[in-house]
């Protein structure tokens, strides 16, 4: 009788065995946990840093372009695409609607939306700027006021294609964010 | 989930017309809806006129139009030939004159464009459009 209650009773040995091998499970699961922490830790942070640097380019192209509106609407106007006053009321609304999307990128709000808008606006100038050199138009970049005034053709492509990744970046990075 | 990234899409859009407006309003004294020349350097045929003695006419127009008819003591100086017309220009122009250019009509660009040049190429100030350009001149001439 006594010999079958301690064939039930589970030995203190595999009690120890069983309860080490649940510990090592436990340490390689919050291992496995922390790694996987760490990496989405990283991109999370390397999401911001392009976050911050495209929202940063936009802000401040928006910026110079807004201070100046004259200068803005002659280079728009050199692209010899729109009438004149479609001219003006573009350089009056683009650089703050750059500003807009630049702000939204910072604290991530409408962040959907602004990276649509930016990604249309650098694909809409970059195939302007390739159809004003493909028609012998001698055009002054105005992407940055007057930094970017003696830019060539291909730096200002260059530019541009350089931004139009970084958004390509956030999208796919980005690709189920939080709603509103 | 496409209605929510419209819905962003329009408050963006939205939010970015009212600074928008606001410069329109501030800066309206300082650009034209109809010219993209700024107002300050814009002349008209009366104005002009009064300067008398002491103004060079410039014709952007194509030679053809400038052969049939131009402004008297008109000077040639279209784009086309830049390079050949601009050295005979200067020998004409001396400091303190003023430049008045003028193409066809209201709608021309390359009076524009050739005072645009003459600003920069040839670090000339005092270079004004004349408004309306050669259908102005016939009309009041």
């Amino acid at each position: 009788m006594a010999q079958e209650e301690m064939s039930k009773t589970p030995n203190s040995e595999s009690v120890r065995e069983q309860s080490a091998q649940l510990s090592t499970s436990n340490l390689q699961l919050s291992g496995d946990a922390s790694t996987s922490n760490i990496k989405n830790r990283t991109s999370y942070i390397l999401r911001r840093i392009v976050d911050l640097i495209v929202a940063g380019v936009f802000i401040y192209a928006g910026a110079i372009k807004a201070l100046d509106p004259v200068q803005f609407a002659n280079d728009i106007d050199n692209y010899k695409i729109f009438p004149w006053p479609i001219s003006v009321a573009l350089a009056f609304y683009l650089p703050w609607l750059e500003i807009f999307c630049g702000f939204a990128l910072v604290v991530r709000l409408l962040y959907r939306g602004a990276l649509s808008i930016l990604t249309t606006l650098i694909l809409t100038f970059t195939l302007v700027t390739i159809a004003a050199k493909v028609r012998g138009l001698d055009i002054t970049c105005g992407c940055f006021g007057h930094a970017s005034q003696n830019w060539s053709f291909p730096s200002h492509l260059a530019t541009n294609l350089a931004i139009l990744a970084a958004l390509v970046v956030l999208w796919v990075s980005n690709r189920s964010p939080k709603p509103l | 989930m496409r209605s929510s990234l419209i819905r962003q899409v329009l408050i963006l859009a939205a939010l970015a017309l009212i600074p928008g407006l606001g410069e329109a309003v501030y800066f309206r004294q300082r650009i034209s809806w109809q010219s993209s020349i700024p107002p300050s350097e814009l002349v008209t045929v009366d104005q002009a006129r009064t300067w008398a003695g002491n103004v060079i006419w410039v014709d952007a127009r194509p030679d053809e139009e400038f052969a049939r008819d131009h402004v008297p003591g008109a000077l040639s100086l279209n784009e086309d030939r830049w390079n050949e017309l601009l050295p005979q220009f200067l020998a004409v122009w001396s400091p303190g004159k003023k430049v008045v250019v003028y193409c066809s009509s209201l709608s021309c660009n390359a009076s524009r464009e050739v005072a645009r040049r003459l600003r920069k190429e040839a670090q000339l100030s005092n270079v004004f459009v004349l408004e309306g350009g050669w259908e102005a001149w016939l009309k009041k001439r």
